[in-house]
């Protein structure tokens, strides 16, 4: 979508994907976290 | 509807309705309520139990223009012909009992259910005209404002003025006719989408029927734009143009009522004519071209059939442009209005489209599935049946030892195994340990640069 529409977005953002929005368990967010990440968007 | 009835593969069930569905594509196991007619199959639609009954009820083909009897035929051409019994209307005098021959009046009839085994389902659900709520442009509130159905009744011959236009208060015939368009619809506080050209053609055609019948009528048609777009729509419309009918580009907010004459007042501004000002104008019959709206009952029937709805209150497709047909479960497929508004012609495309994607799928007899599905380990499931709450295909059901999923039904969306506290659900070929295992490398990665 974001090629798309042509949107502009920081270059430090790397995307996942995932079967559904549903799929993403708190344990994901949690090591993203844990491990760095600035923060997590679950998109859909 | 007759060679649908006479065809010996249709099973028809009518003044019925689907209260479960169960199993999958190929399998699906329906439950048909079959409501009592307090008649039985016998009738041969010969009307003389209508001609004796004395209670009355509201005619809900002619929407509420003229009463029926308690025993009743819904409407002439009801295919099949038989009488029914409006429960709640009837006084049990037993007069209709008397009155047929056949013997074929009922009163302890009661609701069947009927399980049928289908390979698969379409969706043909239908519409029903938006209702403006009361007092709406004169809507409930003045006798003189109709809506587009109402019209279509009045016109009929078989309606409830076997065909002569007559408005409401006096039953005098109108002179001055206004259709009103869009009502209810391309309105941010209504129903937002266009009822795809279907009113503005159902008032095209009527303002020229009208006209055909009454050369001296002054009909005018209010429109914000019209829509005629399909094969010979834009001819019709000229022609109607030709025939006298006038357009008047404008947005009607307010309808006022002229007490003595029950006529109509408006307060209008051509936006193609600017320079002719505000200016009053009195009809004696305002016709309102109210949306086409999803069946009013689609909600109830979704709760079995349990498809997406979009935002508009249609069922979904499964994509609006590259899939307008299928919907997300395999197997069930939709036709017409179900989907979206659309006209006569465009409802018999889908309708055949539905019906040669559901004979590819039977005649095939093997249907692929995707194995990205959910798989549970029973030796960690606890039983909670949080993953059955939580799944939307019905894919999961609880077994003595532990969840168990219908591989046929999941979809791989993964809700259940997010919200699983035992962790005891894994989705095949997307498995936490891949996610964890991305999520580690792409966090490496920026630690290096930095």
């Amino acid at each position: 979508m974001a090629g798309t529409i042509r949107a502009q977005y920081p270059t430090t953002i790397r995307p996942i994907r995932v079967n559904c929005t549903a799929r993403v368990t708190p344990s994901l967010i949690m090591r993203s976290i844990g491990n760095g990440a600035d923060g997590v968007l679950v998109i859909g | 509807m007759l060679d649908v009835a006479r065809n010996e593969k249709i099973r028809l069930f009518t003044y019925s309705e689907v209260s479960d569905i169960s199993g999958y594509i190929g399998n699906f196991s329906v439950e048909i309520t079959k409501k009592p007619r307090y008649v039985k199959d016998i009738c041969n639609g010969c009307s003389a139990c209508m001609d004796v009954c004395p209670a009355h009820g509201y005619n809900e083909f002619n929407l509420g223009l003229n009463p029926r009897p308690a025993i009743y035929i819904s409407f002439p051409q009801a295919v099949p012909s038989l009488a029914q019994i409006d429960m709640d209307k009837c006084i049990k005098c037993g007069l209709c009992i008397e009155a047929c021959e056949l013997e074929a009046i009922d009163f302890d009839q009661k609701t069947e259910k009927i399980n049928v085994e289908v390979g698969t389902i379409s969706v043909a659900t239908g519409w029903d005209e938006y209702i403006p709520e009361d007092g709406y442009l004169g809507y409930n509130k003045y006798d003189n404002v109709i809506t587009q159905l109402q019209l279509e009744r009045i016109l009929a011959p078989n309606g409830p003025t076997m065909g002569q236009l007559v408005r409401p208060s006096d039953g005098k015939e109108p002179k001055r006719i206004l259709f009103i368009q869009c009502v209810g619809s391309r309105d941010l506080n209504r129903n937002v989408y266009c009822s795809s050209g279907v009113c503005c053609m159902v008032s095209i055609k009527n303002s020229k029927l009208i006209k055909q019948h009454y050369p001296d009528a002054d009909i005018t048609v209010a429109y914000m734009d019209i829509r005629a777009s399909g094969k010979y729509y834009e001819e019709y419309y000229t022609a109607s143009r030709i025939a006298g009918v006038k357009y008047l580009r404008t947005n009607i907010s307010r309808i006022e009522e002229v007490s003595e004459t029950k006529n109509l007042k408006i307060l209008v501004q051509d936006t193609l004519r600017e320079s002719l000002g505000v200016q009053e104008m009195e009809f004696d019959l305002i016709i309102l071209s109210a949306a086409m709206i999803p069946n009013y009952d689609i909600l109830s029937l979704n709760k079995v059939l349990k498809l997406e709805v979009s935002p508009d209150g249609f069922f979904k497709e499964t994509h609006a442009r590259l899939e307008p047909i299928n919907t997300k479960i395999p197997g069930i497929s939709l036709a017409g209005v179900s989907q979206g508004p659309k006209s006569i012609a465009e409802s018999i495309m889908q309708a055949g489209g539905s019906a040669s994607s559901a004979g590819k799928l039977m005649t095939r007899k093997k249907y692929k599935i995707d194995l990205i599905i959910a798989e549970v380990d029973k030796e960690k499931c606890s039983k909670c049946g949080l993953c059955i709450l939580n799944c939307s295909y019905n894919a999961i059901n609880m077994t003595e030892d532990g969840a168990e999923v219908d591989e046929i039904n999941c979809r791989g969306c993964g809700s259940c195994l997010s919200n699983c506290p035992s962790e005891a659900i894994t989705l095949r070929y997307y498995r936490e340990s891949h996610y964890e295992a991305q999520i580690d490398a792409i966090l490496k990665e920026f630690e290096e640069v930095a």
